[in-house]
């Protein structure tokens, strides 16, 4: 077996993938026919990207805290989440709605844990969790977390016994999923801020669980992680 | 009045796909569990070609699967599930199962 494997250097993909090619073509020439301008697409690059999970974060903070409206969000997201200023039918504030989606929050309970995936593509909430993270979009999460999804749990250091449903949620039609966790222990008398700032992406992706002592905001040092 | 209810078995048709497709190969010939309905869309066969105007419209069904019953072996536990997304001409009424 090992004679055979090759040496040869790592080598680095193409710099530039026929998509990136293609995109580039579209964006100069509608610049060029002055569709948009390059600063309107810089703009736009910029707020795109930089749209975070805030808003999840605040769904569930509310829905922990009110019951009528954890059952209005279970019922109708896409409504509800207008109550953090999300407008799914027209979620960039530019007109251009992407196409006809449906926003569903998937609460866990403690006999059910939901977990999200695209494996056609890299279909994700991003009008409420922002861009995904670049783990969600490889072929190697999407294709394992249908046929191996606990293994990817445990990868991500989450395990549950086995009278725990685990829930996989493809997104490869017109759903557009968001996992809803269970609130810690420990987090009793919270304000709706303290409470969103521990709904982190990675809990309502589904591949972590929400702790009173932990937020994305401090470095794991700060917080008694790794230093 | 939607061809299939919450709570019906449906097989999902193990047919070819010769261009674009969003129903996965790995569900096909498979059963499941009509769990929620959506209403109709262009299909995705057809909104591929950009179709959107004159495209054949369907009711959507997301079907939830056992683990079980789409992989073997599956590595987790009996109880685990798999939910997708399917437009109506994919889905044929389960045949009675013994």
């Amino acid at each position: 077996m090992s004679e055979n494997h090759s040496h040869d250097p790592i080598q680095e993909g193409p710099e530039v993938g026929e998509f990136e090619v293609l995109e580039a073509a579209i964006r100069e020439l509608s610049i060029e026919k002055g569709l948009f301008s390059s600063e309107d697409h810089r703009r736009f690059s910029e707020w795109a990207e930089s749209i975070g999970p805030s808003k999840g974060s605040q769904l569930v903070a509310k829905a922990w805290l009110d019951p009528d409206f954890k059952r209005q969000l279970l019922e109708d997201a896409t409504e509800a989440s207008k109550a953090v200023g999300v407008d799914w039918l027209d979620p960039t504030g530019t007109g251009t709605p992407s196409d006809y989606t449906f926003f569903y929050v998937l609460e866990n309970t403690p006999q059910v844990h939901n977990m999200i995936v695209c494996t056609l593509c890299s279909c994700y909430p991003r009008p409420v969790l922002g861009m995904s993270p670049d783990w969600y979009r490889t072929p190697n999460y999407r294709r394992r977390l249908v046929r191996r999804p606990r293994e990817v749990l445990a990868e991500f250091g989450l395990h549950f016994p086995s009278d725990v449903e685990v829930r996989v949620h493809d997104s490869n039609q017109k759903s557009r999923f968001m996992v809803m966790p269970m609130r810690p222990e420990g987090t009793e008398g919270w304000t709706e801020d303290q409470l969103a700032a521990i709904v982190t992406r990675d809990t309502m992706i589904g591949v972590a669980l929400p702790q009173a002592d932990w937020t994305a905001e401090k470095a794991p040092s700060q917080v008694g992680g790794p230093q | 009045m939607t061809k299939y209810q919450i709570g019906d078995r449906v097989t999902v048709k193990d047919a070819t796909s010769l261009f674009h497709t969003r129903t996965q190969a790995f569900v096909r010939g498979h059963t499941g569990v009509v769990v929620e309905y959506r209403p109709e869309w262009v299909i995705p066969e057809d909104e591929a070609w950009d179709r959107l105007e004159n495209g054949r419209t369907e009711p959507f069904y997301v079907v939830r699967f056992l683990q079980t019953d789409l992989w073997d072996p599956y590595t987790g536990f009996d109880v685990d599930t798999l939910e997708t997304e399917c437009s109506e001409r994919w889905l044929a009424p389960a045949k009675d199962e013994a």
